[in-house]
């Protein structure tokens, strides 16, 4: 059988078969597709099958005033900007911070989180106190996170045993298995004050980070950009931005 | 200890997600035995230029991992061909497992066939049955019969190849899990519920399997 005709088959059986929803995902003019990984608490994250969190709530906002659809796509964290490059979605609300090489890339809207890279250690080990002790240990980070290249950049760099993890780092190191775990202060701080895993937070951030929305780099790109940052500005006037930042966080982690 | 409260209410949730990863792997199953049969029937028969195709495909999709192909044809060929963006998540998964799996049971099924005596091909020529006849009627059925045990064991593996579709997007069972150990952070009871999930399935078919054997077998019962 000739390889199209298969796929024709392939693609009949299955607008048969499965729910229409999975087929929603054409590219519409009021319709922002925004992605996510659904697993990264409490920016995103699911609950007795609802997605929740920090990014659904400014993503839900910023909807409102711009009176697009928001339409959420969650894929695991690899796969996300695959996503976007292939036109699969438009943004990814995923605490993705500035790079300049992501900023070659896509455009970025104005930052709505900052942050600091936060080590963080199993509870009780005290041979750690920052990311200069991170000499000889092993250190979890996220695949496709900035945290990677955060520690590459590190004067000890070369004596760190960085290992890149799909998900579940703070598991792996509450458990034991590596010695600590990077990611943003923020959620690390959540993580161990909600969730009870035997963690803590090991000295101050080592670098300051930006979180913003990128967007392909091209004309429809540019255009939803602008259309979303006017609608942060709007939300970080009237106070919206801080209100969902306090009932996460309890914090404004969408100021400098 | 185990949160079994948390569990018990997790198992609907994960449920829903059940029927998504089933029919993606049947629908691949369905397609891959098809292309599967081709693949091998040309090999054995030494089809001139299939042949070579053949062996080709074979070796390409038995040789790179399902997930390199996967996102070689979700994310990577989109790049070239701009038509492929409009293929979601779903058809990309299932004709990655497709493609994938076809080929291992391709071999499967061509060691099958080359296992069938000698005799049973030359009887059959000699009462003048074409080669087509041949296949048909005497060899594939009897082929069946052996390859069933190997081809249950690839649809079984491609059950559990399903949860690689979170990659693209695709929430089913694995990707569904994932999720919710994220929001509770039990990750002992999330994913624990997800293997019993898994294994029942594959306990149900099992049972199937061995009452198809049985069916086989028949004609070979004193």
């Amino acid at each position: 059988m000739p390889l199209s005709r298969k796929l024709n088959l392939t693609l009949a059986a299955l607008s048969l078969s499965v729910a229409s929803g999975v087929f929603a995902a054409s590219a519409q003019a009021d319709t922002l597709r925004v992605g996510m990984s659904g697993g990264y608490f409490p920016f995103t994250f699911v609950e007795q099958d609802e997605l929740k969190g920090f990014e659904v709530d400014v993503m839900n906002a910023v909807g409102e005033i711009t009176g697009d659809d928001i339409e959420f796509v969650t894929a695991s964290f690899s796969g996300l900007a695959g996503m976007l490059e292939s036109g699969r979605i438009d943004t990814i609300a995923n605490q993705i911070t500035i790079t300049p090489e992501r900023e070659a890339k896509y455009v970025f809207t104005s930052p709505y989180v900052y942050d600091g890279a936060q080590v963080v250690v199993r509870a009780g080990n005290d041979t750690i106190e920052g990311v200069e002790d991170l000499s000889g240990k092993s250190v979890a980070v996220n695949l496709g996170s900035n945290y990677e290249q955060l520690l590459r950049e590190q004067p000890n760099a070369d004596e760190i045993d960085i290992r890149t993890y799909e998900s579940n780092i703070e598991q792996d190191v509450a458990l034991g298995r590596v010695e600590a775990f990077v990611m943003d202060r923020v959620s690390a701080t959540q993580v161990i004050k909600e969730k009870g895993l035997p963690l803590e937070l090991a000295g101050q951030p080592f670098s300051t980070i930006e979180n913003a929305l990128p967007f392909r780099d091209d004309e429809a790109g540019r255009e939803q950009r602008d259309r979303v940052d006017t609608a942060l500005s709007e939300l970080r006037e009237n106070g919206e931005l801080r209100e969902i930042s306090e009932k996460w966080f309890n914090t404004d982690i969408t100021q400098p | 200890m185990l949160n079994l409260e948390y569990m018990w209410g997790l198992l609907p949730v994960l449920l829903r997600y059940l029927p998504l990863t089933l029919q993606m792997a049947t629908i691949a199953m369905f397609f891959a035995l098809i292309l599967a049969c081709l693949l091998a029937v040309v090999r054995v028969s030494k089809v001139p230029f299939l042949n070579g195709f053949s062996l080709l495909f074979i070796s390409f999709f038995r040789g790179t991992p399902l997930l390199v192909q996967l996102f070689l044809f979700y994310y990577g060929l989109p790049q070239l061909i701009s038509a492929l963006i409009s293929i979601t998540g779903v058809t990309a998964a299932v004709l990655g497992l497709t493609l994938h799996f076809s080929a291992y049971m391709a071999e499967s099924i061509r060691a099958a066939i080359v296992g069938i005596d000698r005799s049973q091909t030359e009887a059959a020529l000699s009462i003048g049955m074409t080669q087509s006849q041949l296949m048909r009627r005497i060899i594939l059925p009897q082929a069946t019969r052996v390859a069933t045990p190997t081809l249950m064991n690839y649809f079984i593996d491609m059950i559990k190849a399903t949860s690689l579709a979170f990659t693209l997007g695709v929430t089913e069972l694995m990707g569904a899990t994932q999720k919710e150990a994220a929001g509770s952070f039990l990750y002992l009871e999330a994913f624990l519920l997800v293997a019993l999930i898994y294994w029942a399935i594959v306990e149900v078919l099992s049972w199937g399997q061995r009452r198809l054997e049985i069916y086989l077998n028949k004609a070979y019962q004193r």
